[in-house]
C-alpha cells in the first residue's frame, strides 16, 4: 500500500516515513474535515473505487480507511 | 446575473462548461483596490514596460477569482462550496484579453458530494493558466 501512504503523506502534509495505520486526526494537525474529504476523493480517483458515506464517517484512523479500501480490491 | 443551479446527481464525469469575459482597465483597478496589491508590475505601465513582461500584467489571483465565479455561477453554480483551488500561470494576462474560463469534471465522489474540476483559462491566442478546483455540492 505504498500508493495509499503516498497519498496520505501528500494530503496531510506528513513525511512519508511517518505514515502509520494508527495515525488519527489527533496525531495529524492537518487532518481537518476539508483535508479528509480531499484525501478520500484522491483515493477514489487513484484506486478507481467509491467509498460509502458510512465508511467515510466511521473511519477513525488511517488504518480504518485502508481497511475500507482493501475490501474493494 | 443568476447562478446556475445544478444538482449533484445531474452532474457527470466529463461534463464541461465555460464562460468568456473581457478584462478591462477597471477590472485591474478594482482588483488592486480590493486586494491591496498595487505592485507596479500590475499598476505602473512605465515600470512594467522595463521588465521582461514589457507592460502591465493582470494579477494572477484575478484569474483565481474567475475560477471562483466559474464554480459559483456555472458548474455546479448555486450549491457550490469551493474547498480547494490550484492555478499555474503559463503566460501573462493583459488588459483587453478576452478570456475563456473552462472547467471539466474529472472526478465525482458520490459519498462526499464532491467534484474535482480541471480548469483552463485561455485568451484569444493561447493558454494562460491551468489548475483544478475541488467543490462540494451542497444539498
Amino acid at each position: 500500500m505504498e500508493k495509499f501512504n503516498a497519498i496520505a503523506s501528500k494530503a496531510f502534509n506528513i513525511e512519508l516515513e511517518k505514515v502509520r495505520d494508527t495515525l488519527t486526526p489527533k496525531d495529524i494537525p492537518e487532518w481537518d474535515s476539508m483535508n479528509y474529504l480531499l484525501f478520500i476523493s484522491e483515493l477514489e480517483k487513484q484506486f478507481n473505487v467509491s467509498f460509502s458515506m458510512d465508511e467515510v464517517l466511521n473511519a477513525k484512523s488511517l488504518g480504518d480507511v485502508k481497511k475500507a479500501l482493501q475490501t474493494k480490491k | 446575473m443568476k447562478a446556475k443551479d445544478l444538482k449533484f446527481e445531474d452532474i457527470k464525469k466529463g461534463d464541461t462548461a465555460f464562460f468568456t469575459v473581457t478584462v478591462t482597465e477597471n477590472d485591474l483597478k478594482k482588483f488592486a483596490e480590493l486586494s491591496g496589491d498595487y505592485n507596479p508590475l500590475h499598476t505602473d505601465e512605465e515600470y512594467a514596460k522595463k521588465t521582461e513582461f514589457n507592460g502591465r500584467v493582470i494579477h494572477g489571483m484575478f484569474l483565481g477569482a474567475l475560477v471562483s465565479r466559474f464554480v459559483g455561477m456555472e458548474l455546479p453554480g448555486k450549491k457550490a462550496l469551493l474547498l480547494k483551488e490550484t492555478l499555474e500561470f503559463k503566460k501573462p494576462t493583459r488588459v483587453g484579453d478576452i478570456l475563456t474560463v473552462q472547467g471539466t469534471v474529472i472526478h465525482k465522489s458520490e459519498s462526499l458530494s464532491l467534484l474535482e474540476l480541471s480548469m483552463e483559462i485561455r485568451n484569444q491566442k493561447e493558454l494562460l493558466a491551468i489548475g483544478s478546483a475541488f467543490v462540494r455540492v451542497l444539498p
